[in-house]
């Protein structure tokens, strides 16, 4: 006897799949290219993975299947007047910027002539025409990714307009990458997919900010569901900071997988300052001895905003080092997850791993789960964890408003404090600057 | 300036004070002095605004606004300062930012304009170098790993800073070695001035060999039990508390 099990998620799926149907009938021969076939292949997979539900372990705290309720179109350009785009554009620190509108690439508002010699930047449609980076894109797109495979599969078959980036070998670029998401939504709700996919070839040097809005007086609903990939060589650095400010309706999923080579250095920034129902899934694994890597997240949580990180440092080579630091401050209804998983494998030894989760919770009904996990098979390892919970230090308060601070001064210079020891980490000063500027902006809304 | 009349307050449920009356005019310097428990750190924190304690009768009032109305904050803007005894160390808040933000909140209140980058940095140094602070200090998160002298310096600096109306010094010199001591009645006398009072709670005869008040008073078991100038500090140094709690024994005996 056969059991049929019904798909809860049978509708949904259907909803993606008839939406990537209209999506193919516009898109005017393009449907034999290589990335169409990709596409075809993601969208193909969907019925047969499942969206994950509050069963699975690590969505035990978030349910992001809320996403899945509504009706979605193909996010697309929408007429913008450049003007309007300026006010996102982080001219003094990255002079290479990438506009997206609702996730497609907008060449026009872009300023990427004049690249640098050794970079490469260009779509993932083009890339794989180019045999030298085919195999590893086609790669990424046939990657098992644990958990999250519904999702991913959904961001491989609507992505259009992927980034690719390739370094080549000793090139070190000074400035930064900007990556521009803007979204511009109303009453329909869209489906946006970034994609960055980056290749730092030994020795290379690269850094890239993507920042994601809403624009002024949009704040509809989406699901923005991204993906980024970097592959770094032998002593590689490559940095990557995501300031996300978006809608406060936004659902928003990021998939970042890094692998590292020896002797390479990966800096991962999560600022999540929007959005309604934020996951944030960071895997790095460390194929190659001596990599360093690092993670840090600033969280800040008003009203309904749920901001979840995933953090899976894999080592699995020997004399390796991570350092993970999160903090975040939840108020009103806000709840905040931190999961973070630390695996040494066997041969993995003399390595160094370090992680730190604090929290201040400033209402009696925002909440943050933290769950800190470690899994060590190696025996000559220097792991460390802490994680805190706790409220502004009221004596502290008492401090500054007997030198004149009204309360709420007060309470702002310490949450700010409290957060600077994360933002000290960023390496570029007028990117601090920009970043405590929007969070100063958050606390005061 | 300061005027507290019949002032009763309790701390769960237990009096502290049982009716305090303490008139300061402008200029003038009180110390308060005391056997431990006798309530004069409740004394001090009750002037500064601290919501633990219970005011349950009594008035205090600053140039003749109810004070017990004000927010510690605007007791702080209003013009009184409290150098406390025992600073808070805060990691992250530069001294520095801490400052120019205090100053200026002040000074808004004051109907003065706020300083420029320019002029801050002048008037800090001014100061700094008025209570011998390195400005080194500027740069370290507030109190964050500073000795105790350091602390009581930047109490100091501080109360240069925000030229308060009224001073509140609460035990400012316990556990003090003689360096910092002076350090604190430098301060004290450098901005002793016809408009500008203090309030010297302290537990030691010792600063006032360095700090001359023009009355002390002395605390025991909530009430202010004897009056009088510089000689009655010299005199419970000589002789300890005994004698005035056999007099206050004699009396409600």
């Amino acid at each position: 006897m056969t059991t049929i099990t019904q798909d809860r998620f049978a509708e949904a799926k259907a909803q993606f799949q008839q939406l990537f149907e209209k999506d193919v009938q516009q898109l005017n021969g393009q449907a034999e290219q290589p990335l169409h076939q990709l596409r075809l292949q993601a969208i193909q997979r969907l019925p047969d993975l499942n969206f994950p539900t509050r069963r699975d372990e690590d969505f035990k705290y978030t349910n992001f299947n809320r996403a899945l309720n509504l009706s979605y179109q193909q996010g697309a350009n929408v007429m913008i007047d450049s003007a309007n785009i300026d006010a996102y554009r982080l001219n003094d620190i990255a002079p290479i910027q990438l506009v997206f509108i609702n996730g497609e690439w907008n060449a026009a508002l872009s300023k990427m002539d004049k690249l640098p010699e050794g970079l490469t930047i260009t779509s993932i449609a083009e890339a794989l025409q180019n045999d030298a980076y085919k195999a590893w894109i086609e790669a990424q797109y046939n990657k098992e990714t644990e958990g999250n495979a519904a999702f991913t599969a959904l961001n491989l078959a609507f992505a259009k307009d992927g980034v690719f980036v390739h370094v080549n070998k000793g090139v070190v670029i000074e400035s930064s990458i900007q990556l521009l998401h803007l979204a511009i939504v109303d009453d329909q709700a869209m489906v946006i997919s970034p994609q960055l996919f980056v290749q730092a070839e030994t020795s290379a040097q690269v850094s890239f900010i993507e920042t994601h809005d809403a624009a002024k007086g949009h704040q509809g609903a989406y699901l923005s569901n991204g993906i980024a990939r970097f592959a770094l060589d032998a002593n590689a650095h490559v940095s990557h900071y995501r300031i996300q400010n978006d809608s406060q309706e936004a659902f928003k999923l990021t998939n970042i997988d890094i692998v590292q080579e020896r002797d390479s250095v990966f800096r991962g920034y999560t600022i999540d300052l929007g959005g309604r129902i934020v996951r944030n899934n960071l895997g790095a694994e460390q194929t190659g001895v001596g990599a360093d890597t690092n993670m840090f997240g600033v969280y800040l949580g008003k009203g309904d905003q749920h901001i979840d990180n995933q953090s899976f440092m894999d080592h699995a080579s020997a004399h390796c080092t991570s350092n993970e630091l999160y903090k975040g401050i939840l108020t009103d209804k806000a709840r905040g997850v931190f999961n973070g998983k630390v695996m040494v494998r066997k041969d993995a030894q003399k390595i160094n791993a370090f992680q730190q989760n604090s929290s201040l919770v400033l209402s009696k009904t925002a909440i943050m789960d933290t769950k800190p996990q470690l899994e060590i098979y190696a025996d000559d390892v220097r792991c460390s964890h802490g994680a805190t919970i706790g409220q502004l230090d009221e004596d502290s308060v008492f401090y500054l408003r007997s030198r004149g601070l009204n309360d709420a001064a007060a309470r702002a210079l310490l949450q700010h404090a409290f957060i600077l020891e994360v933002l000290e980490n960023i390496d570029s000063e007028d990117l601090q600057d920009h970043i405590e500027g929007l969070i100063k902006a958050k606390f005061a809304e | 300036m300061l005027n507290i009349k019949d002032l009763q307050v309790s701390i769960e449920d237990k009096q502290i004070l049982k009716g305090i009356n303490l008139d300061i005019k402008p200029g003038e310097v009180h110390a308060i002095m005391g056997p431990n428990g006798s309530g004069k750190s409740t004394l001090a924190n009750v002037l500064a605004g601290r919501e633990e304690y219970e005011v349950t009768g009594g008035s205090v009032t600053f140039e003749g606004e109810d004070l017990l109305e004000l927010e510690v904050d605007e007791r702080a803007r209003a013009g009184i300062f409290l150098a406390f005894q025992y600073p808070v160390e805060i990691p992250g808040v530069s001294t520095s930012n801490f400052l120019k933000s205090t100053v200026n909140a002040v000074r808004l209140e004051r109907g003065q304009e706020e300083l420029n980058a320019a002029q801050m940095l002048k008037y800090i140094r001014e100061k700094l170098d008025m209570v011998g602070m390195d400005p080194k200090f500027l740069k370290r998160s507030l109190n964050e790993g500073f000795s105790g002298g350091e602390k009581k310096r930047n109490e100091m600096l501080q109360m240069a800073l925000l030229e308060p109306k009224l001073a509140v010094l609460d035990e400012t010199d316990s556990g003090l070695d003689i360096d910092a001591l002076r350090i604190v009645a430098d301060a004290v006398n450098k901005l002793r001035s016809e408009n500008r009072s203090f309030v010297i709670v302290t537990h030691y005869q010792r600063l006032l060999n360095y700090i001359v008040p023009d009355y002390v008073h002395v605390l025991y078991n909530g009430r202010i039990v004897k009056s009088g100038d510089k000689s009655l500090s010299l005199q419970l140094e000589e002789k300890g508390y005994d004698w005035i709690k056999e007099e206050v024994a004699a009396i409600e005996g």
